[in-house]
């Protein structure tokens, strides 16, 4: 316990450190990758501990990004509470569309959700106020070129610091307990007394705020979005992938998912330009088959590695 | 005697179609305080719609459930059990990846007084609960690595975690041996002591004989008979339609 906080505390701090270290170029990749670690990180309240694999969870991170460009341009407002209240659009959208899809389960909620954000895609693209498919503009950061890589940078690393806190606070609260107990077993968590209906949506909720956060950091930085990129289904699966790859219900696990996969794909990608993909294809399969409770089992030691357990595995899901 | 105790369950006329099926029709019973209840009858008698109609699972197509003399008909599943009528599952719904602590924890949270116990209290009810029912050795491990008895075990515990006044056991017995039925009966007598008044389904004979005040028969989905143990288990009726003609023949 004492330990594990010592070794979070640690990481904390050499990320914190890390912009002193890296170009400018770099510190971008950092960025994005932190922007995904907070995706994946979300995905997993919602599809790790709560056991409802969402496959349209990009719509908050959509969302965030508009909501974003619409309260700098048409409010007027400043960045901060511009993130602050695209996260809550992605809150609110997460809480009232949970409460009719969050009834399906497994594969007819994964289909609901990607559904939901092909749908939202489609109407961003037709209004008005998001100005269709010709994007939209924002402000342009009023800080110096280093300053402002800087800037995108720690604003990520503190949304995740605090994603990753309330995720741990969650597990030791009643919230995530009913959480838990609902993707073990829904009936008998509903038989011994809670409000499923209420703490799914809640759970979809929190995975829209810091959805919503990381989408407003992300237009902000971009300073250009549009309907297509902000809501492609490709980033869900990224984000999927992440969360699997690092470890599905674990604190860590998306995090190291997003860092191992991103730092990865951008290498293989540099030295294998056209066939880079089916390397990194390869190593996913690999990791999902041999450490199918991800890799961050191996980083905690875990004996779940290794051939004998990759049989065991084939044998229990019947691969 | 019995009859001058207070009422705490009561079912009026319960009705369950699925379809074309009638599982249940016109079922009445009378649980009291402080009771244990038998329900017994063939498979497929309609003792687990019963429960579940009680329960709030299953919806109930005519009829009424009243609990301390209010009508708990419609209500959620979990709503019922905050009021305070837990029940277990004839196939047994622990948590499989939580610890038995935690499974067991998660009924006292959001049992009967949940909301007056945060997570951490109810950790540390939980554990005078896994010693109650005999599983504090394996209370760290994880619930899918327990053997069938000790499931069935925290299945009542996690039933009991809840603080309810009823609780609803279908089949807590079945697929236990000898030795760990006479102790699942000592147990039930025990919660009985507690105060919590109890309807228990079983299919062992003998348990539900040493265990209930009164029994009542269910076939084809109809009440046929209740009464005392002893009376019910003699009735040329419930021998015909329960144990059978042979048991019949055996016991002459």
């Amino acid at each position: 316990m004492k330990k594990s906080f010592i070794v979070s505390g640690v990481v904390v701090a050499v990320a914190a450190a890390l912009p002193f270290f890296l170009g400018n170029f770099t510190l971008r990749s950092a960025t994005d990758i932190l922007i995904f670690a907070i995706l994946a990180s979300s995905w997993n309240i919602i599809g790790g501990y709560t056991g409802y694999a969402s496959f349209g969870n990009i719509v908050f991170f959509g969302l965030g990004a508009y909501a974003a460009a619409i309260c700098m341009n048409n409010l007027g407002l400043g960045f901060f509470p511009a993130l602050l209240l695209s996260g809550l659009v992605g809150a609110a959208f997460g809480y009232l569309t949970g409460l009719p899809i969050l009834r399906l389960r497994g594969h007819y909620f994964a289909i609901a959700t990607l559904g939901l954000a092909e749908a939202t895609k489609a109407l961003v693209q037709n209004l008005g106020i998001t100005e269709g498919n010709s994007g939209m503009y924002l402000p342009i950061p009023s800080l110096g070129i280093d300053a402002s890589y800087r800037f995108f940078y720690y604003t990520s690393l503190g949304v995740l610091v605090i994603l990753l806190l309330a995720t741990w606070l969650l597990l030791r609260s009643k919230l995530g307990y009913g959480l838990i107990a609902i993707r073990e077993d829904e009936d008998a968590a509903n038989s011994v007394g809670i409000n499923t209906t209420l703490f799914k949506s809640t759970a979809f909720s929190l995975s829209g705020l810091f959805s919503g956060f990381a989408g407003a950091i992300y237009a902000y930085q971009q300073g250009f979005i549009k309907p297509e990129p902000v809501f492609t289904v490709a980033s869900t699966v990224k984000m999927i992938v992440m969360a699997v790859f690092g470890g599905i219900g674990s604190l860590w696990g998306p995090t190291i998912g997003a860092v191992i996969i991103e730092v990865l794909s951008n290498v293989l990608s540099a030295h294998f330009l056209v066939i880079h993909t089916i390397f990194f294809g390869t190593i996913v399969i690999l990791v999902i088959l041999f450490a199918p409770k991800g890799v961050s089992d191996i980083f905690r030691g875990r004996r779940k590695v290794g051939v004998a357990y990759f049989l065991e595995n084939i044998r229990k899901n019947k691969v | 005697m019995a009859e001058q105790r207070k009422v705490i369950l009561e079912g009026k006329g319960l009705t369950k179609d699925f379809k074309g099926l009638r599982a249940n029709n016109e079922v009445d019973f009378t649980l009291y305080e402080g009771e244990i209840l038998g329900l017994i009858g063939p498979n497929g008698a309609g003792k687990t719609t019963l429960v579940s109609m009680i329960s709030g699972s299953t919806s109930i197509t005519r009829g009424d459930v009243l609990f301390k003399g209010r009508s708990i008909k419609g209500l959620k599943p979990f709503r019922i059990g905050r009021l305070g009528i837990a029940r277990t599952f004839q196939i047994v719904k622990p948590f499989p990846h939580m610890t038995v602590l935690e499974n067991i924890a998660v009924g006292a949270m959001f049992g009967r007084r949940g909301t007056r116990h945060s997570a951490r209290q109810s950790l540390e009810a939980a554990r005078e609960i896994t010693a109650f029912v005999g599983l504090e050795k394996v209370r760290d491990d994880p619930a899918d690595q327990l053997n069938v008895a000790s499931r069935k075990r925290l299945e009542i515990a996690k039933a009991l975690a809840m603080e309810p006044e009823v609780i609803l056991f279908d089949e807590v017995m079945a697929g236990l041996n000898p030795k760990e039925i006479d102790k699942a009966v000592d147990l039930i007598r025990q919660i009985r002591e507690r105060g919590i008044s109890i309807i228990v389904i079983e299919h062992v004979m003998k348990a539900i004989k040493a265990i209930s005040d009164r029994l009542f028969v269910l076939q084809h989905g109809e009440k046929i008979t209740e009464g005392p143990p002893e009376e019910v288990l003699s009735d040329p009726a419930v021998i015909q339609a329960y144990l059978g003609k042979r048991y019949q023949q055996l016991t002459k």
